[in-house]
């Protein structure tokens, strides 16, 4: 049976219940969920989903189908249909960068920018404010695809000298996996 | 002699716990020899258990000869009935499985391990090993009692999507 891909996205005050609700309405319209991603931000539950659904389903009526749970649980919710073509990440090796010190402003995206410039490919990302609310500390881990040939070497001393810059702690190490 | 398919999820044949061997005869000698060529069909494999190949029983390969991570090092190993004696120094890096398309975790294990099992002649064997052998070793035993990493790492966060192996 063809399917149509929608990405969705939910966020709202966490409280139980939230999953249950949403992927409800998912169910009861035939949709079947593939990858994602859920979490709780600074109390906000927020859910990210790529779900497929029946072909002949309009994303206007799973748009409707979705007010209910999020009238119910005061959530903010976008649908997007998205290409069934699922773009190919760039291949390479599987490296992980932290990043940890006092917060500041533009820690992330100067971190960004840097393996933006070198190619390097985010695939996964997520921050934490930690520690006490007079001294809270910055926390980011990023899983990274270095391209083929790329110096990590190089990478980890520009990526030193950028930590000094900001104030900042930042480690990279290869994290490829063993296949047993 | 035979290169066997490798069961992959979502086949539940991997969850059940393995039969001891109890003595080696000529079937569990023709299962270590099927185990040995499965590992060898696939180069970057370095080790498989009975049940991922279809057969119910306590029985495993591995060999981490020549793997970047490995210290101790004892080459081909073919066990029957296999435990561990001990096990210590629990260390986590990531680790992918034959039988788990597209994903790999962080799992911790034992970095120090001493195991005993039967050799393919029937007679005792103690093992000790260390680093990436012991990992080697302590993930094939799992597949024995029907665990599969999945069922061992630490968190969702430690879960990610494999590369792809051609």
């Amino acid at each position: 049976m063809p399917v149509r891909h929608y990405a969705v996205s939910a966020v709202g005050a966490d409280r139980p219940g939230i999953v249950a609700a949403v992927t409800g309405t998912f169910l009861d319209h035939g949709c079947n969920l593939e990858d994602t991603s859920m979490t709780i931000l600074r109390g906000h539950f927020a859910m990210m989903l790529v779900v497929a659904a029946p072909d002949g389903l309009a994303q206007e009526t799973l748009e409707s189908a979705l007010a209910e749970p999020a009238s119910a649980f005061d959530l903010v919710v976008a649908v997007r249909a998205i290409d069934d073509d699922v773009p190919v990440s760039p291949p390479g090796d599987a490296w992980t960068v932290s990043v940890y010190g006092s917060d500041r402003p533009g820690i992330v995206h100067r971190v960004a920018l840097l393996l933006a410039d070198a190619g390097v490919n985010i695939v996964d990302l997520s921050t934490r404010v930690i520690g006490d609310v007079a001294r809270p500390v910055y926390a980011m881990i990023l899983e990274v695809t270095l391209p083929k040939g790329t110096d990590a070497g190089d990478l980890q001393q520009r990526l030193g000298v950028l930590a000094g810059d900001l104030g900042v702690e930042c480690s990279l190490h290869p994290s490829d996996a063993d296949i047993l | 002699m035979a290169v066997r398919p490798v069961l992959r999820l979502p086949d539940h044949f991997l969850k059940q716990p393995a039969e001891p061997v109890g003595r080696v005869d000529d079937a569990a000698r023709a299962l270590a020899v099927d185990l040995v060529d499965t590992m060898r069909a696939s180069p970057a494999c370095v080790g498989i258990a009975a049940t991922q190949i279809g057969a119910a029983r306590r029985a495993f390969t591995i060999d981490v000869t020549g793997h970047r991570k490995a210290r101790s090092c004892h080459g081909e190993i073919v066990l029957f009935d296999p435990e561990v004696l001990l096990a210590h120094g629990p260390v986590v890096a990531r680790e992918g499985c034959m039988s788990v398309p597209d994903l790999t975790g962080d799992v911790a294990r034992a970095s120090t391990v001493v195991v005993r099992g039967l050799t393919v002649d029937g007679t005792e064997r103690v093992i000790e090993a260390d680093a990436f052998e012991a990992r080697a070793l302590l993930h094939e035993l799992d597949h024995l009692d029907g665990l599969l990493f999945l069922d061992r790492v630490s968190s969702h966060e430690s879960l990610f999507r494999r590369k792809v192996y051609k």
